[in-house]
């Protein structure tokens, strides 16, 4: 068997097969330069692994729970913003829909109407028909 | 390690929130990196839980983690001044309540720490993901998306490059 390489870390780990850790450990028996590394390996590992677990620094996770809460607030603006648009919508087809059966202001509507919703200066409430020459209120 | 029941955010953060610290403490030797990679990750849970599918909960946060902590590097990599392994604001950590004691424990691990910093970042996470998080080699491999073979190398050449280190 060639030296064990990082089969020595895997066994340490609990990471070996049954079969692995009987080779390797009739290896070792036979391997001065692998039952070394075992050992030095074994010292680092342990050194690592007693590290301290280091707390959480107090009000981290309050934080990081308050970070969410301008999202919330974003979410509620589109919201709000899409219902307005909705709303909107709704004005202005009432506008340009006619609530009486006049003929000319039907014809005008379909004709202008969509530039009214668009811009202000051709609002509905007091459409100027150039062509015409006359102001419909 | 393996949890296949979805946890609230709140379960997260209570029962892992210390551990990615850590995990990031151990990265990068500094507090105040460790505490931003923390509100990341936990910030990113809280997007990504609802579209969780149930399986291995430990891959899918760590995962995370490594994601939030790599995109962290290159985000500062892209800036001028970048906090340097023994650049550990000891003075924060001296102004906290238990300052003498956090203080002592790590000053205790410090050769440790500064031949961690070390290592190869990729040698450096599978060591940390092992010793100082507990994730088995499979957990870690479906973490970092790379074969079982790879971690364990990589673990291994990790302690080896260490001890060579520390003596």
């Amino acid at each position: 068997m060639k030296h064990a390489g990082d089969q020595i870390s895997a066994y340490l780990d609990g990471e070996l097969t049954r079969l692995e850790i009987e080779q390797l450990q009739a290896h070792l028996s036979s391997c001065g330069k692998c039952a070394a590394e075992i050992q030095e390996v074994q010292t680092v590992r342990a050194a690592v692994r007693s590290l301290p677990m280091l707390e959480l620094p107090a009000g981290l996770v309050a934080e990081a729970d308050a970070e969410v809460v301008p999202l919330r607030r974003n979410k509620g603006f589109w919201v709000g913003a899409a219902a307005a648009a909705v709303a909107l919508i709704i004005a202005i087809a009432a506008l340009v829909t006619p609530s009486s059966p006049s003929i000319a202001i039907d014809e005008l509507n379909s004709r202008y109407g969509a530039r009214a919703s668009l811009d202000p200066a051709f609002g509905p409430a007091k459409l100027v028909v150039p062509d015409l020459g006359e102001v419909l209120d | 390690m393996t949890e296949s029941v979805p946890l609230t955010w709140e379960e997260v953060a209570r029962i892992y929130g210390r551990k990615i610290y850590n995990f990031a403490y151990r990265l990068t030797g500094n507090s105040d990196d460790a505490a931003d990679l923390v509100q990341e990750v936990l910030l990113r849970v809280r997007k990504g839980l609802s579209a969780y599918q149930p399986g291995s909960f430990e891959g899918w946060l760590w995962r995370i983690t490594r994601n939030a902590f790599l995109d962290e590097v290159r985000r500062r990599n892209r800036r001028p001044t970048l906090p340097l392994p023994d650049e550990v604001d000891r003075w924060d950590i001296a102004s906290s309540p238990s300052a003498d004691v956090e203080y002592s424990r790590i000053s205790l691990g410090d050769d440790v720490q500064k031949a961690l910093l070390e290592l190869p970042y990729e040698f450096r996470e599978a060591v940390v993901l092992c010793d100082i998080v507990g994730l088995s080699y499979e957990e870690i491999a479906r973490a970092v998306a790379v074969p079982v073979g790879t971690v364990r190398s990589r673990i291994h050449r990790g302690r080896r490059q260490l001890r060579e280190s520390l003596t």
